[in-house]
């Protein structure tokens, strides 16, 4: 198994130099470069050819690709247009660590409120209880994450006071019971983001939790342990649990790649400083190096992520050997 | 087997704990909210504590895309350069133009060599005392053609030699000459009447020559400026500081401190929760600041801006190279019942290009006026008046929907000139990219000032030979009196020029000034001398807050 995780990271930095280039050419395809708008009020072509050759804009793309690569290699991911003055590196990484944070209790929200939602419904296959938890997962995913928010920062920020209008304070907060004692609690900034960010997830794992448990429910090897007399709820999470839970570990490498992602919608309601805003804003001002970064970074973390879920798989299911059947 | 197990069992704990955890605290919180925010610690950005700092303001406020002043082009960034730098003359808050770091000047008679003389008190906020080399080596770096600086040759390039220079013709700016430590010298091109007004704006900034050369990457982070205000901290995405300089040269600033919070969501509502004291209002929240009945109109201020939204016609393309046409659109246009019903009267229409408080501004209306009538016979007599082509109207825009006041003028056109007009949006570098290539028929676009004076505005758009004019206007009656009136000494004659300008500009009307912007702010009873000034200029010194 070695050998073939040595292999697939191997493809890693071949599917980078794919990735960034062509993001690197699509990028200055696009009409307008930064210096556009640095230039908008000025306009004189000699200003415009200076701000252009300092970028080295004037180069022909395969050399300014080179150029970019021979740095990205040593670490310097370029500086950043519309941050003038901070390097890509110390813009997006703190960033992404704030959209990170967020993402990975959702995630963690997500799969455990999923999973027993979807086993439950597999269970109750036949009642009218197991349409009724699928409908209202299907309902709230349908909601869409802009028409989410603003109710709940009106409800809950503003009309009740119980929680913040926005902003970032990491995970955890301090509570004082009774001004004595501290607890760490879920800090409160939390709470309408996550809303936000779970609500569309849960529907997503219940389904596929659901359909390979309904599955399982049927194989022989449950009907053994059902036979032998062995409690329903010992049946439910012995046998059915960890054998639908296989393809959710698939689902899980594809969602933990996404943390670093960020969202710009919930970002710029409550006016978070994440990824998913500067992402959009980068666009938008055509700032190349931090448009490269971001996607190279994107697309290493889903490689990663993907081969550690295959990992995963191998060692939690026996039936599979990975790299066995390769030659 | 047992993997399977551990691994159901750490599932079942996980999610367990989630709901246990979430539940728990939910329920603390919730019983606990009368003191929540008392009693969860937050760190800085909560801001519960500031409340009790006294001559502290809170302001929200956005990341400058560069705190060198070289190199700034936006307003955002403007707002905190000028605090933190100066240059030899600056704008006072009532527009006139004052002494900065120098403490007199003299313009010799011809009009083309002004000499400063320094004062003797002004510093850098190392206390290292500003020199008349300091002046000199900051113009010449931000005019070298190593920084390439987009600003550079708008606002300095009157001087004698430095175009030279900025193209690397040149070791230095033969125009400079510093006379001693506290003389400098600038000798320009022509008898321009609004060099001053230049040297007022960022690119003439003074920098520490010292500071800039060790560490030319960051050295923004920490700026030793001579401004009023020292960048002490500056948090990106979350909060920047500024604190009084107290040996600034013009007197300590009566404010100690300034806070910009940069994140955290509704700024209005964080007003209401005392975390800011001054916030923007939008047009959601514009009704509950005007109600007489309701606290928050006691704290609302508005102001004019020196700003201005237009539609652009482009005489080089059809049907605008026909003035009929041009000017029966203008004539279609009801600014005053667009603005009440889209903007709820938030923008002020546009009587003219010249926005009030600009010296040049004269109230008297001077944009075409509403006449349905009219409008139509100027179409009636246009060449294109049964054949016209295609009109595409260009803005930025995310492309969901048009901006409400675009679709009433595309309507007005429609319902009174019979005119089909497409809107088109793309967004912003698309859309500068095909203005300054002369690709846009028809486009809406906004303008604001970056001195007052209206050279800023007249000259650099509608000289026939500017860069900066897209519309294709070329009128030699105007290049004349725009000609004139730049080397005019006589400020009263010179007004007069530009305002005569103005007005065959407007009868050309390849521009259709639509509306001059407005800020609307509430702020907080105890910040004692808030205002919001017509275009960005050091402020901060003036505010006090009593608390």
């Amino acid at each position: 198994m070695g050998a073939y995780v040595v292999r697939r990271l191997l493809w890693l930095p071949v599917l980078l130099v794919i990735v960034s280039f062509s993001t690197f050419t699509l990028a200055r395809f696009g009409p307008g470069d930064p210096v556009t708008l640095e230039t908008q009020k000025s306009r004189d072509p000699a200003v415009v050819a200076e701000a252009r050759a300092k970028r080295g804009l004037d180069r022909p793309i395969p050399v300014q690709y080179l150029r970019w690569l021979q740095l990205a290699a040593r670490g310097d991911l370029g500086e950043s247009t519309l941050q003038k003055g901070y390097s890509v590196s110390e813009l997006i990484f703190p960033k992404m660590w704030v959209s990170a944070q967020l993402s990975l209790v959702a995630i963690i929200i997500v799969f455990a409120v999923g999973i027993p939602m979807g086993l439950l419904a597999a269970r109750l296959a036949g009642t009218w209880i197991d349409p009724m938890i699928i409908g209202t997962l299907l309902f709230l995913q349908a909601i869409p994450v802009l028409v989410v928010i603003p109710p709940l920062i009106w409800l809950f920020a503003v009309k009740l006071q119980w929680l913040p209008v926005g902003g970032w304070d990491g995970i955890f907060a301090v509570y004082w019971i009774g001004g004595v004692v501290a607890i760490p609690i879920p800090n409160p900034h939390l709470y309408i983001p996550l809303v936000a960010f779970t609500i569309g997830g849960f529907v997503g794992v219940a389904r596929l939790v659901r359909i390979t448990a309904l599955e399982v429910n049927l194989e022989d090897y449950v009907r053994t342990a059902r036979s032998k007399g062995l409690s329903e709820t010992a049946v439910q999470l012995r046998h059915v649990l960890p054998n639908a839970l296989l393809p959710v570990v698939t689902v899980v490498g594809f969602s933990l790649a996404g943390i670093i992602e960020g969202s710009f919608f919930v970002e710029t309601l409550m006016g978070i400083n994440g990824i998913g805003r500067l992402t959009f804003e980068a666009v938008t001002s055509r700032d190349y190096d931090v448009i490269l970064a971001t996607t190279v970074v994107f697309a290493s973390a889903f490689v990663i992520c993907n081969l550690l879920a295959e990992l995963v798989y191998g060692v939690v299911d026996p039936r599979v050997r990975l790299g066995a059947t390769r030659g | 087997m047992r993997q399977n197990r551990m691994l159901a069992i750490l599932l079942g704990v996980l999610a367990a704990l989630v709901l246990v955890v979430g539940g728990l605290s939910a329920i603390l919180l919730l019983s606990g909210r009368g003191g929540t925010s008392g009693t969860t610690s937050t760190s800085e950005t909560g801001g519960s504590g500031s409340a009790a700092a006294s001559g502290r303001l809170r302001l929200a406020g956005a990341d400058p895309s560069t705190m060198d002043p070289h190199l700034a082009t936006d307003s955002t960034s403007a707002e905190y350069i000028v605090e933190v730098f100066s240059g030899l003359v600056t704008i006072s808050p009532k527009l006139e133009l004052q002494p900065d770091l120098a403490k007199s000047w003299d313009v010799s008679p011809d009009g083309k060599t002004y000499t400063f003389v320094l004062r003797d008190n002004a510093t850098f906020h190392d206390g290292r005392r500003v020199t008349a080399d300091d002046v000199k080596w900051s113009i010449e770096r931000a005019a070298s053609k190593q920084l390439a600086s987009p600003t550079a040759m708008s606002y300095l390039s009157d001087i004698i030699g430095m175009p030279d220079y900025f193209a690397g013709k040149a070791p230095g700016i033969s125009g400079i000459e510093v006379v001693d430590a506290s003389t400098i010298r600038f000798k320009i091109d022509a008898a321009k009447p609004y060099f001053l007004a230049k040297l007022s704006y960022p690119t003439a900034f003074v920098l520490d020559r010292k500071q800039v050369e060790a560490n030319p990457r960051n050295w923004t982070r920490k700026p030793n400026g001579t401004g009023p205000y020292q960048l002490t901290e500056w948090r990106l995405g979350e909060r920047i500081t500024l604190t009084a300089y107290d040996k600034f040269y013009l007197g300590t600033p009566k404010l100690k401190e300034a806070v910009y919070l940069l994140s955290g969501g509704s700024a209005l509502t964080r007003f209401e929760n005392n975390e800011l004291d001054v916030a923007p209002l939008s047009i959601n929240d514009i009704d509950r600041a005007r109600d007489p009945g309701q606290a928050l109109s006691k704290l609302y201020q508005q102001s004019t801006q020196f700003s201005i939204s237009y539609i652009a016609l482009n005489s080089k393309t059809p049907p605008f190279d026909d003035p009929a046409v041009r000017r029966a659109m203008g004539l279609a246009l009801d600014r005053k019942k667009i603005s009440d019903v889209t903007f709820k009267g938030m923008l002020a229409p546009a009587s003219g290009i010249l926005m009030p408080g600009l010296p040049g501004f004269t109230p008297d209306v001077k944009t075409l006026p509403y006449d349905p009538a009219a409008a139509k016979a100027e179409l009636a007599k246009s060449k294109y008046a049964k054949s016209m082509p295609t009109i595409t109207l260009t803005e930025t825009g995310g492309g969901a929907s048009a901006s409400p006041d675009t679709e009433a003028y595309v309507a007005a056109w429609k319902e009174i000139l019979g005119m089909n007009v497409e809107i088109k949006q793309s967004d912003f570098a698309t859309f500068i990219a095909d203005q300054q290539a002369g690709k846009l028929q028809l486009f809406a676009a906004g303008w604001i000032m970056d001195y007052p004076d209206p050279e800023d505005l007249l000259d650099l758009k509608f000289h026939s030979k500017s860069p900066l004019n897209d519309q294709g206007y070329a009128n030699p009656e105007v290049d004349k009196l725009l000609d004139d009136a730049r080397t005019l000494q006589d400020p009263a004659k010179r007004l007069d020029l530009y305002r005569q300008a103005e007005k065959i500009i407007i009868n050309d009307a390849t521009w259709l000034p639509l509306y001059f912007s407005m800020s609307h702010q509430v702020v907080n009873p105890a910040v004692k001398g808030w205002f919001d000034p017509p275009m960005v200029l050091p402020r901060l010194r003036f505010i006090e807050v009593t608390r």
